[in-house]
């Protein structure tokens, strides 16, 4: 073809997306882990022979750029010792990595004797073993807690199963079952890869596939520079905190983010976030990358495909010995919510720059909640459930609420399968009203979700945040509210829990977890009086929320605002803002 | 002479088909009356039927239910729901269609908080009765509805599929408190474990249920004004047709109708020309959908999302519009019609699609104001469509208009000749669509080679070949009246009745009687349905499928169970299910990992007393009309014979060839063949080497 051909060229970008999704699908449907369906926490991908990402199946923006790593991790090992048949695998952060569960797959793909390509698969496993099931705590303090370690190793050799690798997975997590169901998956979805890539060999030459794999990536450079250049150029730097890593509790965490945007590229920098942590919430440098290609591909365009020609515009700077970018022997099984929160902080050092195309911050990433024990009949039980939910103001719309988090495509578990499979009954799930920053689009409301234990007991974990540190606004909007965790609430018993904690769970307790709500964007008094109407009206906004912190006054039921009082209400407010702002 | 009528209302067009006791068939497409559909159809039906005395049976397929939906129009909805739990038609899932997306927005709730009312109780999930219903509450929740003047009541607690007593007791209440409301109760509709589904499937259909009970009310007064007394059928999602009464009850099954007919037409006609594995593919204005048959049978899905928009991208994202979890046709839709716009973006990267430049402007071609170059502007350019115009010259088409339009906006900046750029426009476009066909083939592990494709649609016949020959497949059949084949299908769709529920069990440690009791009462209620609808027992089939999985698999695969006792077919369903397994995903798992069942279903199916397809529909002689130049990759400017489909004798002739039709053109390029087989279809061939 000739280079100059760019129908031929879309074709191919069409294709190999395809390919990536047709890829995740494969995981999709054949996977066993909980985890995988209901967060889709795993992704596939194909890469060219150097490694670099091509086409990435749609799943998790938590992954973005995890699979190049792992993958030129794989190739440092190998060098050339690379074969027809061979299947790659690893999990170790400290080696190409993010945290144990994460298992990666590659598989080489051949034409005409060379390497032309990787298909590529990363899944989030059930269990890889370590001290507690699901191999996901957040109090671990070091790697070596954390489950099984796999160096870059071949899964298969030349077609032939490595029965040494797969006998040590199998005595080292505690659902070896589930583990092999889910690399199966993997591997299905790579052989699809092979098939798909055999079908672009045949169209365009080994050779062809090569250059248009580099056309592709090249396209994607030149949409993002095209995207960036259109940009005024800037630096700014925002800070937010952790709350803390729950071994050093009440010790917050920094985050600090400096965006610099020149012409058509852009640096996003962590110096000065806080030294690796002890708590497992450390970051590689992958997941870190993910977080702030995830925020600026939000803000610049959510139609750049997701390859290296994004990667060479966006350098993400992550010092080593951070929490941005950990070494061993650093745990970091729950650094999912140090991802969130970074994923927010770039967001707020973009809003300094490009006020107009930011949103405020949302609830802080998804809750970890295990409820695990022995049922009434000794059988052991297992409950992980993640939560989320809610988007900070916009600035053209308010905060989503009952949504996933950007930065994982999260479904809510079925709360009739929860209560038939575990001995727990849930008591509601629903939006807690006067939760969402106020702001001239307000930020959404929090979820909450209340469990009673119907077992003798069991052990409950929690891994929350912004218990402290609540969601910030933007614009003069407030703060979304902070979470929340309560054992017996409205109960005789009533008392306020840690945001990260562990502990028993006894037969008849009943605890909650609210998250946080979104943080609002612009002056709440600025906001749409009917806007303020239609909150109190499906009572997500209370009367007095309304006149404290709208200036609204509505009477009666539907409500109807009066807007006299609401006009004088909010020169009251304003004058006094000034009045205070003066002392 | 008797015949029976098929309408399909689409959104520019209502089609009626009428095929009469010899088999001859009539066709008329009409504008339709989106103020009053019922006008369109009569007026339609005046057109079509000499005698109403000699109508024998009305089969309709409407976008009545989604168009309520899609415009926000359904009824003032009230929701009584177990406390605690009012938001779960909000939350829905939680999931979104589009990462990275800052500007996604939910579509909003069909029934707004304030009447999303609440009251105490509690059933667990193995039926038991851990709080009482309480009436107090219940009391004040109807007052309230009572109040907000709701015209419909969608009724949902939690686990009321292990125990429907206290949505029974609500639903009395309401029903004897507020008698004019319509009210809908989840453990009638779906019985079946996860709240969201449940819930969303109710609320759908407590929200279109007074739309659609109003129009099947006045559309029967009229078929009665006109003196048609036949019995008045609907199109379901699930490819079966139900009475008018059912429909009117549970319209959530009636919401994807019209795609459906379209599907079970192209396997009733595969059936009887002996083709058993089909592609279908149905291109109109705004989107091209794809479907399977396979053994005969077409490929359903458990659930669809109703008003999601079209989608580019995969079928993995979901969450744009409304969950329905019912059996329906599965269909996948992308964004590329005749209307699709062709574009540059930011790189200078060609686009076509998904944006639509509707009806209105419409293609630059129209003349109606549209200045962005469409697919159709494109194959007119090309001169595979005529200037002389669409729906038999109706509409008068400016080729001019399109070829300008397609130099500013992309020859130019391409800088390639206008030809050039159509053309690669048009393998934008079919690729596109090709992802359609992928989803349902390969995407299922199904080779798209092994199967021929249907293509009907007003545009599907145009780009028929050109995708055959991208996916490899040899075979292509253009049905008769592919530009209404919809309507036809209705008029060869069998009555059809779905039934599910939940049974979870591992299949090794099954309970066989409760298989058997749960097998013998989704059979009973398909029977029973079938006898109101005057299917006597030998007319009477049943198909019974298993939702199953791997012991720790999160999603299920559907098996057709074989007959005999519940004892014989659980001991026979783990190999059925590696067999379904391997098939789909390529491998199966070790013998020694257990089987979950996890649902099971019954379709009833009521056979008609004689064939309803007409054993051909041979093609009216169409007036000559002159060749034409059409260009074509690697030839350039030819000079192409065009022909009417009663032109096309059985021997083939090859390409390039055009096939002019009242309601589609269909277009054998150079490499390809076309005959006419002994039913009227066309038949395409299309070499290993592709066409040119």
């Amino acid at each position: 073809m000739s280079p100059a051909d760019p129908v031929t060229a879309e074709l191919f970008r069409n294709a190999i997306n395809a390919l990536g999704d047709e890829m995740a699908l494969t995981i999709y449907r054949a996977a066993y882990s909980g985890v995988i369906k209901n967060i889709m926490d795993y992704s596939t991908a194909l890469c060219d022979a150097q490694g670099r990402l091509v086409a990435q199946g749609l799943s998790l923006p938590g992954h973005l750029c995890s699979i190049p790593v792992a993958l030129q991790a794989c190739l440092r090992h190998f060098g050339e010792d690379i074969a027809e048949g061979d299947v790659l695998a690893l999990n170790d952060p400290y080696d190409g990595g993010m945290h144990l569960p994460d298992i990666f797959i590659f598989r080489p793909i051949f034409a005409e004797g060379a390497v032309l390509a990787y298909a590529c698969t990363i899944c989030h496993h059930t269990d890889v073993g370590g001290r507690v099931p699901g191999s996901n705590a957040s109090d671990s303090t070091e790697i070596y807690a954390e489950g099984l370690r796999i160096p870059p190793l071949k899964l298969y050799e030349r077609g032939r199963e490595n029965t040494t690798l797969f006998r040590i997975i199998e005595r080292n997590v505690r659902v070896p079952v589930r583990v092999f169901g889910d690399i199966r998956a993997q591997l299905a979805a790579c052989e699809i890869a092979v098939r798909g890539m055999a079908d672009l060999v045949a169209r365009h030459g080994a050779d062809g596939v090569r250059a248009l794999m580099d056309e592709t990536m090249d396209y994607s450079e030149r949409l993002t520079r095209t995207c960036l250049a259109e940009l005024p150029d800037g630096e700014a730097t925002f800070t937010d905190w952790i709350d803390d890593d729950q071994i050093d509790e009440g010790k917050p965490i920094a985050l600090v983010c400096t965006v610099r945007k020149r012409g058509s590229s852009m640096q996003i920098d962590w110096t000065g976030s806080a030294p690796q942590v002890k708590g497992a919430i450390n970051n590689t440098w992958s997941y870190t990358a993910a977080a702030s290609f995830t925020a600026a591909k939000c803000v610049l365009s959510v139609n750049m495909p997701n390859n290296d020609g994004v990667f060479r515009c966006i350098e993400v700077i992550a010092p080593p010995g951070t929490i941005a970018n950990a070494v061993l022997p650093a745990a970091c099984a729950a650094r999912g919510l140090t991802g969130f929160r970074m994923m927010d902080c770039c967001f707020g050092a973009l809003a300094k720059l490009y006020p107009d195309h930011v949103l405020a911050a949302g609830e802080g990433g998804n809750t970890g909640i295990t409820i695990g024990g022995y049922d009434a009949d000794r059988k052991p039980f297992i409950y992980v459930d993640f939560l989320s939910g809610c988007w900070g103001g916009r600035p053209w719309a308010d905060g989503l609420e009952g949504n996933t988090n950007l930065f994982a495509n999260m479904a809510s578990f079925s709360i009739e399968v929860i209560e038939a499979e575990n001995p727990l009954e849930v008591l509601d799930y629903e939006m807690v009203p006067d939760t969402g920053g106020a702001g001239r689009f307000r930020g959404g409301m929090a979820l909450r979700r209340t469990w009673r234990m119907l077992a003798d007991e069991g052990i409950l974990q929690v891994r929350a945040d912004r218990a402290v540190h609540r969601p910030y606004g933007l614009q003069g909007g407030a703060q979304g509210s902070a979470s929340r965790n309560i054992l017996d609430p409205g109960g005789p018993t009533e008392r306020a829990l840690h945001a990260k904690l562990t502990m028993t769970l006894r037969r008849g307790e009943v605890f909650r977890h609210q998250m946080a709500g979104g943080g609002g964007w612009g002056d709440p008094l600025e906001r749409d009086p009917a806007a303020v109407a239609g909150d109190l009206r499906e009572g997500l906004v209370s009367p007095e929320a309304a006149r404290t912190e709208y200036g609204v006054v509505a009477e009666g039921d539907p409500p109807h605002i009066d807007t006299a009082a609401t006009a004088a209400l909010r020169e009251r407010l304003r004058a006094a803002r000034s009045r205070g702002a003066r002392a | 002479m008797s015949l029976r009528v098929g309408i399909d209302i689409g959104g520019t067009f209502t089609d009626l088909v009428a095929i009469l006791a010899d088999g001859r068939v009539r066709t008329h497409k009409i504008a339709s009356t989106p103020r009053d559909y019922g006008e369109g159809i009569i007026a339609g039906l005046r057109i079509l039927i000499e005698n109403a005395g000699d109508v024998t049976e009305v089969l309709h397929a409407t976008t009545v239910a989604s168009n309520a939906i899609l415009q926000g129009n359904g009824a003032r909805t009230g929701l009584i729901t177990t406390r605690g739990f009012r938001d779960v038609l909000e939350i829905r899932d939680l999931r979104m269609p589009r990462l990275y997306h800052l500007h996604w927005d939910k579509p909003p709730a069909l029934i707004e908080r304030r009447m999303r009312l609440e009251v105490t109780e509690r059933i667990r999930p193995d039926g038991s009765v851990a709080v009482p219903l309480d009436g107090a509450e219940l009391e004040s929740a109807i007052a309230r509805l009572r109040a907000e003047g709701v015209a419909s009541v969608a009724i949902c607690l939690l686990h009321s599929y292990a125990n429907p007593a206290h949505e029974q007791a609500v639903a009395d209440a309401v029903r004897r408190a507020l008698p004019e409301a319509a009210v809908s109760v989840s453990h009638e509709i779906l019985p079946e474990i996860k709240e969201y589904p449940r819930s969303s499937t109710t609320a759908v259909n407590a929200y279109v249920k007074p739309v659609v009970r109003a129009y099947l009310t006045s559309l029967a007064a009229r078929l009665r004004g006109l003196g048609i007394a036949a019995p008045l059928r609907m199109m379901q999602s699930n490819g079966g047709l139900a009475a008018a009464s059912y429909a009117a009850e549970f319209p959530a099954h009636i919401v994807e109708s019209g795609p459906a007919a379209g599907v079970v037409g192209a396997a009733a006609l595969a059936a009887h020309i002996g083709e058993g594995e089909v592609i279908t593919f149905d291109m109109g204005g705004t989107t091209a959908k794809a479907g399977l048959v396979e053994r005969g049978e077409v490929l359903r899905s458990e659930a669809l999302e109703v008003g999601a928009g079209v989608m580019a991208g995969s079928r993995l994202l979901t969450g744009a519009g409304y969950m329905l979890k019912l059996p329906a046709i599965d269909l996948a839709e992308v964004g590329a019609g005749g209307g699709s716009i062709c574009r540059l973006d930011a790189a200078g990267a060609p686009k076509a699609g998904p944006e639509s430049a509707g009806a209105d402007p419409g293609p630059a071609c129209y003349g109606a104001g549209g200045t962005e170059p469409t697919i159709t502007d494109c194959s007119l350019a090309l001169g595979y469509l005529d200037a002389a115009g669409l729906a038999g010259g109706s509409l008068k088409l400016d080729r001019d208009a399109a070829v300008r339009a397609i130099a500013t906006r992309l020859a130019g900046p391409l800088g390639c000749a206008v030809e050039a750029a159509a053309d690669g426009m048009l393998r934008l476009a079919a690729a596109t669509m090709m992802r359609a066909i992928r989803a349902v083939s390969v995407e299922r592990g199904r080779d798209a080679r092994r199967f021929s494709l249907m293509a009907f649609g007003g545009n599907g016949p145009l780009f028929a070949a050109a995708i055959a020959a991208e996916l490899g497949i040899a075979r292509v059949i253009v049905p008769p009246m592919p530009g209404l084949f919809s309507a036809f299908g209705l008029l060869v769709a069998d009555t059809e009745h779905h039934a599910a529920r939940s049974l979870r069990t591992r299949v090794d440690a099954a309970d066989a009687g409760a298989v058997q009791a749960a097998l013998d009462a989704l059979a009973a209620s398909g029977e029973e349905r079938l006898a109101e609808d005057g299917f006597p027992p030998e007319r009477r089939a049943r198909r019974r499928l298993a939702a199953a999985r791997y012991v720790g698999q999160s999603t299920e695969l559907s098996v057709a169970l074989p007959e005999g006792d519940a004892a014989s077919v659980l001991a026979q369903l783990p190999e059925l299910f590696a067999a379904e397994h391997e098939r789909t995903y390529g491998y199966r798992a070790p013998e020694s990992e257990p089987v979950e069942l996890v649902a099971l279903s019954v379709v009833a199916r009521g056979l008609p007393e004689r064939p309803r397809l007409p054993e051909r529909i041979p093609p009216e002689p169409a007036g000559a009309v002159p060749e034409r130049q059409a260009w074509f990759p690697g030839q350039g400017w030819v000079a192409t014979p065009v022909l009417g489909r009663a032109e096309l004798g059985a021997a083939p002739r090859a390409g390039p060839l055009i096939v002019q039709e009242y309601d589609a053109t269909c277009l054998v390029p150079p490499g390809a063949s076309a005959r006419l087989d002994g039913f009227g279809n066309i038949l395409l061939h299309i070499p290993r080497a592709g066409v040119r």
